[in-house]
């Protein structure tokens, strides 16, 4: 590497702003994944009651807040905290950006290119996608659409947590420690880790998650475009960036090259989003600028300077003009007519079960699809959907209950909803709301087709007067004997399609007791 | 200190893994998991007589027990009887406590289970985390505490309580029910069942059930205390001791095909040294979950035996049923698992309110 010294940057420690960035980093990365941790946990000892504390990263973002207000037509308290983050912008442009975004830190942390490959070989007119993409959140939250929004970084960001992250830590640690607990002397350490881990990180019991490898690829995507280019998401993509990144063009205090640029291109090379350039006029594009002050470490000749003055940098060459801002909002608007008109708004799917309170035919203009409820729920039995509630809800939470029952003595997934999308219940109603309706297939059960005792099901109901009940007939056998059978009828006025009955349903592959989508059902 | 280089550092691991790779190999090829009845260990075996114990009122008899043949695993052969103990005890009107402790007495005390220095595994009923202990879905928390306050009054080394509730979490199931507040006051631990524990195990003397996983702290517990709560049961007619078992394995829907005689089988694996049966209250229907009050009925009864057939029998009698009315007692019998037939057996009924 010839150009090795010329790449080499002057020590952090000389730039407490650029140190200070980094330790805040780490600690808002660590308290985005302590704040996740505790809210997998919260569930554990029960019933329990609104913690804001939860909520708070999804409070602090202008875009749930934002498109809550628009397709919700509802104020959220806890919302009016983006006006934080937002008033950080208006003060110091995207720090939420370099200083504060979880997915944007660990973007940094995950450099796949290196610093001496010169410019990333894209052009810059692909950084209005991210504002093409804003356009559509925003035209299709007035249509009371959020579909969108799965692209927010923090609800993608927490959404792999639930789905991925967390269950493959809990098989990990579960399969070590089975590997390792037969050894003897390694017993107590095992026992005594194996406490900590579930009390304060993991569930209790293993879950599993549907199509989680196809998650776990689309966020590996995403780190893996940095190979492209630094931060590529935040670049050209983040539709949270795009925005903050509006609002940048008029912060107090930016990013300017000074007279004394040598144009030695070294802050350029060293720029994480491309923003700045010794060449262009004012030497920062401040709508791409996220603060991170790196260039101060590369500027030898101490060019640069973050200044307070009160301006506002007009639109890039690449910023999307007029006719292209129409075109993206008329795109979006096409783009929801094509999903209201697809087969799952007609009628609705059969297995489409929502989780207790979220049955209100507004659920889906509110949800912001950020997966609290697929983390906190003790059974894993919420899962993102993929196909059951058409486009339109795209990894919004609905019920397998095969991988899971929803639990009768829980009431969690209301609780944390940071929007209230899920409506918040006390487990007494809880108890009482109607999420699906069993229905029993003859031809699979054991006691129908086999003719043999089975109940599991009938054992399994948790209705204080047995939603199942089972009926004992008399059968004869081939040779003509007298043999009883207890079979199982489900009483549909009394279930309320929590599937305890079709996750515990012995029958191998699919059960023979099964939860259909409850069709428009109200409360007991 | 010197630097590590990366081929360094690889060796160390390298050999770091290897060495845990042969104890692996090693604690594999123990006998580790085996709690099929043994021999009794000598250094044990004078524990006939009564150990100083820190509840003074309860000297245990100088007895010998299982008597008749119940082959359950008697830990204890004291050379001379003198009184033939009870095989069971009944004891009736009285608080949680009074009737535990009523009962362990008249089986000769918690000495006859418990020596100091033991592992003792508490199975109670939780098999729900909806409701509190007043339904009747789980068992009686201070009957659990009393066992666990006597096990450690004879110093068990650790007394862990624990199930394995099949609707809600462990922690949520251990709070509702009460259990947990009460054995922690006096002691005890609750321990949440950890999804690794569980080894397949073989069950040598089972006709159906040939094996199962089975969890490995239960097999390897000196002492093993089966706590269940008389409950209706739409398959098993009733849920008592032999059912209580199925808490401990991990594949519970599979069982209901032939319950009765699996029941027996996994009781042949995993014997239970006492068997105390809560009947302070008796879920009469809509078991086991329940969630009426009007399910429920206050008895204020208390079974103790070693024999967990015969035990079962007794309750079975509190339903009005006759023990061979269920059919994991009759295979239970027949396997040799203990006595069904309560008219030869000596029962011992005390009111002790």
């Amino acid at each position: 590497m010839s150009a090795e010294g010329r790449w080499k940057r002057i020590s952090g420690s000389q730039f407490p702003w650029v140190t200070a960035r980094q330790v805040i980093q780490v600690i808002t990365f660590i308290s985005f994944l302590a704040l996740f941790a505790a809210l997998v946990r919260s569930s554990a000892g029960g019933e329990i009651s609104r913690d804001w504390l939860l909520n708070l990263p999804f409070f602090l973002d202008p875009l749930v807040g934002l498109t809550n207000l628009m397709a919700g037509k509802k104020v959220l308290a806890g919302t009016s905290l983006a006006l934080v983050t937002v008033f950080l912008t208006v003060m110091f442009g995207r720090v939420w950006c370099g200083w504060l975004c979880p997915l944007g830190s660990l973007l940094d942390w995950i450099p796949l290119r290196n610093q001496g490959q010169g410019n990333p070989p894209i052009s810059d007119s692909w950084r209005r996608i991210k504002v093409f993409l804003l356009i559509g959140i925003l035209c299709l939250a007035l249509l009371s659409n959020l579909t969108l929004l799965i692209l927010d970084p923090l609800t993608l960001l927490s959404r792999i947590l639930a789905a991925v992250v967390w269950p493959a830590l809990e098989q990990i640690f579960t399969g070590l420690a089975t590997v390792l607990y037969p050894v003897d002397f390694l017993r107590p350490a095992i026992s005594r880790l194996d406490g900590l881990v579930r009390n304060f990180v993991l569930r209790s019991t293993s879950v599993d998650y549907r199509f989680s490898l196809l998650y776990a690829g689309l966020f590996l995507g995403v780190i893996g475009l940095n190979a492209a280019a630094p931060r590529f998401w935040c670049r050209y993509l983040c539709p949270l960036g795009g925005f903050l990144g509006i609002i940048s063009k008029g912060a107090v205090f930016k990013c300017r090259v000074g007279e004394n640029c040598t144009n030695c291109g070294l802050c350029e090379s060293g720029c994480p989003t491309g923003a700045i350039s010794g060449y262009r006029s004012g030497g920062c594009e401040h709508s791409e600028c996220i603060m991170c002050m790196e260039c101060l470490r590369f500027c030898q000749g101490r060019a640069v300077k973050f200044p307070r003055e009160i301006s506002f940098s007009g639109w890039a060459e690449y910023d999307p003009d007029r006719r292209q801002v129409l075109a993206a909002a008329g795109l979006s608007i096409l783009g929801w007519g094509l999903f209201k008109s697809s087969e799952a708004s007609r009628r609705s799917h059969p297995y489409l079960i929502r989780p207790p309170g979220a049955q209100n035919p507004e659920f889906l203009s509110r949800c912001t699809r950020c997966g609290n409820c697929t983390a906190v729920c003790p059974s894993g039995a919420i899962q993102p959907s993929l196909g059951e509630s058409g486009w339109e809800g795209l990894w919004s939470p609905i019920l397998i209950p095969r991988l899971g029952y929803c639990d009768y003595s829980c009431n969690a997934c209301g609780q944390v909803c940071p929007v209230q999308a899920i409506d918040e219940m006390t487990l007494e109603s809880k108890r009482q709301q109607v999420i699906g309706k069993a229905y029993l297939d003859r031809s699979r059960c054991i006691a129908w087709a086999d003719e043999q005792d089975c109940i599991v099901c009938e054992e399994m109901c948790p209705i204080p007067e047995k939603a199942i009940k089972l009926r004992e007939v008399e059968l004869k056998d081939s040779s003509g004997e007298v043999f009883v059978v207890q079979q199982p009828h489900v009483q549909r006025e009394l279930c309320i399609g929590c599937g305890i009955c079709e996750y515990q349903c012995p029958v191998s592959g699919e059960a023979a007791i099964r939860v259909f989508s409850p069709d428009g059902a109200v409360p007991v | 200190m010197t630097e590590l280089n990366r081929r360094e550092f690889l060796c160390y691991l390298l050999k770091g893994v290897s060495f845990l790779g042969v104890n692996a190999l090693v604690g594999g090829c123990q006998p580790g998991t085996d709690l099929y009845p043994k021999s009794i260990p000598s250094s044990k075996e004078k524990l006939g007589t009564p150990e100083p114990t820190l509840t003074p009122n309860l000297t245990p008899n100088s007895v010998e027990p299982g008597a008749a043949a119940a082959p359950t695993s008697t830990r204890v052969s004291s050379p001379t009887p003198t009184v033939r103990p009870p095989d069971l005890v009944v004891t009736r009107h009285g608080s949680p406590q009074r009737l535990v402790k009523k009962a362990i007495k008249a089986l000769g005390g918690m000495g006859q289970f418990v020596r100091p220095g033991d592992d003792v595994i508490i199975k109670p009923n939780i098999c729900v985390s909806y409701h509190s202990y007043e339904y009747a879905a789980t068992t009686n928390p201070w009957v659990v505490a009393t066992l666990v306050e006597l096990a450690l009054g004879y110093d068990a080394r650790r007394v862990r309580v624990m199930d394995n509730p099949f609707g809600g979490t462990a922690q949520q199931a251990y709070l509702r029910s009460g259990i947990q507040k009460e054995v922690e006051r006096v002691g005890g631990e609750m321990e949440v069942m950890a999804p690794y524990k569980y080894v397949n195990a073989t069950i040598p003397g089972g006709k159906v059930l040939k094996q199962c996983q089975i969890y490995q702290d239960v097999l390897q517990a000196d002492v093993l205390i089966n706590v269940p709560l008389v409950k209706h049961h739409g398959l098993a007619k009733m849920t008592l001791g032999m059912k209580n078992m199925l808490g401990v394995i991990s594949n519970r829907p599979a069982m209901h095909q032939n319950l009765g005689q699996k029941l027996a089988d996994l009781n042949s694996r995993v014997r239970s040294h006492l068997v105390v049966v809560d009947a302070v209250r008796m879920l009469m229907n809509h078991g086991p979950s329940g969630g009426n009050l009007s399910d429920v009925k206050k008895a204020d009864t208390l079974i103790a035996a070693r024999d967990i057939v015969a035990a079962d029998s007794y309750a079975a009698t509190l339903f009005g049923l006759k023990p061979n009315n269920l059919d994991f007692v009759r295979a239970g019998s027949a396997l040799g698992l203990g006595r069904s037939d309560l008219d030869n057996l000596k029962i011992e009924e005390l009111d002790v309110s």
